[in-house]
């Protein structure tokens, strides 16, 4: 009779059960493994990866072992703002979230995963900022020197997808509020119709929307579409590299600012003080002048930005309280004008 | 006489028809598949190979192919066992409901991945089902740690190793069976010494095939996994981080070693199955 030992040859089987120790050895526990030193985890929305990775995380983590004598460690997942923002709802392990637009860090504190005072931080909790411009190719070609011409026909736009990524929704004030300034300067009255039929002709022309700021910029890079509306940092960082990429400011566009706070929903007493510690520090001189080296905007010393020749002087800029912020903000412009109007047409 | 003049061809002549078909179909797959995967090749190793192995040594990409494997492997494990054993429940017994267990065992193939990576969030996630119904502080948070890409790997693999044992369970020669049953073997010892061994080729390919499909799966692990890199991200998470963030050469380097695993994968698949149907 035919038995399963003698069919399945032996080294094939002794190689399956030492496969199977292998792998029973190197299961991944919990998110606690390895917890020799203390961990933050960081939940950033997608272009807060340079600074913090390559400046402020080294210099907490030295600052703190001098102070505590402790080590500690960073991980951190970078993504669009509102996925960032869910995934945090849904449960992810964050402790200090980043985000792109204050209706996330809302959104958190709504969900009880924030604490509802985080405005309370410096500067209202917000950390940096960076106004929005236009990427477009080597020489211009299609000759862009302002939103009103990406309304061009034939022009081929990229822009993130305002249900993921934060700068999208920036991009869409910074559309929108740019027309209503102008109209403003020009004739007295601020042009709603305008404006809207401006962000109308802009996203026909759109031919593809990536889930965050940092994913358009890679298929901009990779020779897709003609232009870019996204953060000035972008630009900047592929300027650094030499892309073959040229930044065009409009006349007037927005400052986007970017919130920071705890997750203390997923904090236990013992590990509050050392997030608190660096949720604090982003504001601290340091953190604010690696931001500046990074290219994005100090929040609470100009004389950082002046320093910095590379950013753009922006002739008539304005903020998301030009709205009457962000509570105002989404439901008037991202979701009445942009999602009803724009997107369903 | 056709069959004649064909066999006349064979021999004596050159036939034409042969290389043609193979142009023909080689010139269809180069711009749909082999030319796409060509360019991973280029653009992986387009900066040399030396940082090609830099990138692929870097810890958080080695993390992410183990961290794929593994929760790969476990995946596999539970779902050929389940698949064997469903698939013979369902041959053995005739019962009320057996074809729409059927049809639900089949369900995660045309179920997109991202459905089954949010369907987990809402059983196991703090505002989930199970935390409803029990009380958030009562059920395992498994969401965002390896067991939830565990799960979701079970889930979108669920079917592929069931589907390749159940037809090789459905027209096994049953007399070898029924001779052991009338020796007096007892069931387990029927299952352990006939019916296994006629099905370890279905349980080979059909891990290979749950093994491969899972080591590659995305759509699902990226809604529950929680994406730390060096944590809970996985090979394919670590590719999307990378390319995200412009690193297009550390995603494609993780790329062809995925690329590379398919291709070995498969081709045991292609030469053991002759090896293990071989009686």
């Amino acid at each position: 009779m035919i038995t399963a030992m003698q069919l399945i040859s032996k080294p094939f089987l002794a190689g399956l059960i030492l496969f199977a120790l292998l792998m029973a050895g190197c299961l991944p526990s919990g998110p606690d493994s390895g917890a020799n030193s203390r961990t933050i985890t960081v939940y950033g929305f997608s272009i807060m990866k340079e600074a913090l990775e390559k400046e402020i995380y080294p210099a907490f983590k030295a600052k703190w072992k001098k102070e505590h004598g402790e080590e500690i460690e960073f991980v951190s997942s970078f993504a669009g703002s509102e996925t960032v923002t869910n995934q945090i709802i849904q449960g992810a392990p964050a402790d200090l979230a980043i985000l792109s637009i204050e209706r996330d860090a809302d959104r958190l504190v709504e969900k009880k995963a924030s604490p509802a005072n985080w405005r309370e931080s410096p500067n209202k909790g917000i950390v940096n900022k960076t106004p929005f411009i236009i990427l477009v190719r080597a020489g211009n070609p299609k000759g862009i020197q302002d939103f009103t011409d990406l309304a061009k026909p034939g022009v081929k736009v990229i822009h993130p997808d305002p249900v993921s990524s934060g700068g999208a929704q920036w991009s869409i004030l910074s559309i929108y509020g740019s027309e209503m300034k102008k109209s403003e300067t020009e004739t007295g009255t601020a042009d709603p119709v305008r404006a809207n039929s401006t962000l109308q002709a802009i996203w026909k022309n759109v031919i593809s929307s990536p889930g965050s700021a940092r994913e358009a910029r890679t298929q901009f890079e990779l020779g897709q579409g003609d232009a870019l509306i996204t953060y000035e940092l972008e630009g900047l960082i592929m300027k650094q590299t030499n892309g073959p990429i040229e930044v065009i400011v409009p006349k007037s566009t927005i400052f986007s600012e970017h919130p920071a706070l705890i997750v203390d929903r997923n904090l236990d007493a013992g590990k509050r003080p050392v997030v608190e510690a660096f949720l604090k520090y982003l504001w601290s001189d340091d953190a604010q002048k690696a931001f500046v080296k990074f290219h994005f905007r100090s929040v609470t010393n100009e004389a950082y930005n002046d320093e910095n020749k590379e950013f753009a002087k922006i002739e008539q800029p304005f903020t998301v309280d030009y709205f009457g912020g962000w509570t105002k903000a989404y439901p008037d412009i991202i979701e009445k004008i942009f999602r009803d109007q724009v997107q369903r047409k | 006489m056709s069959a004649n003049l064909s066999s006349v061809r064979h021999v004596h002549g050159f036939d034409v028809v042969k290389p043609l078909s193979i142009a023909v179909m080689v010139g269809i797959m180069l711009p749909l598949v082999l030319l796409p995967l060509a360019s991973i090749f280029i653009f992986g190793t387009g900066n040399g190979l030396v940082s090609f192995w830099a990138a692929l040594t870097a810890p958080e990409a080695i993390f992410a192919l183990k961290l794929s494997i593994v929760t790969s492997f476990w995946a596999t494990v539970f779902n050929v066992i389940f698949g064997l054993f469903a698939a013979y429940v369902l041959t053995k017994y005739s019962f009320w409901g057996r074809n729409a267990l059927i049809v639900t065992i089949s369900l995660p193939t045309a179920i997109p991945t991202a459905v089954a990576g949010f369907a987990l969030l809402l059983l196991w996630g703090p505002y989930g089902t199970l935390s409803r119904l029990f009380g958030v502080d009562n059920v395992p948070q498994i969401m965002f740690t390896a067991w939830a890409i565990i799960l979701a790997n079970i889930f979108v693999t669920f079917p592929l190793a069931f589907g390749v044992i159940k037809p090789v369970f459905d027209t096994m020669n049953r007399s070898l069976e029924e001779a052991s049953a009338t020796m007096g073997a007892s069931r387990w010892q029927t299952f352990w010494h006939v019916t296994l061994p006629s099905l370890r080729g279905a349980i080979v390919s059909g891990a290979l095939l749950t093994f491969a499909r899972a080591v590659g799966e995305f759509g699902s692990t990226i809604l529950v996994s929680g994406n730390l890199a060096s944590r809970t991200q996985t090979a394919p998470l670590y590719i999307f981080a990378k390319f995200n963030e412009g690193q297009v050469e550390a995603a494609n380097a993780i790329a062809i070693v995925l690329a590379l695993f398919s291709f070995v994968i498969f081709s045991i698949l292609f030469f053991a199955r002759d090896w293990l149907e071989a009686e």
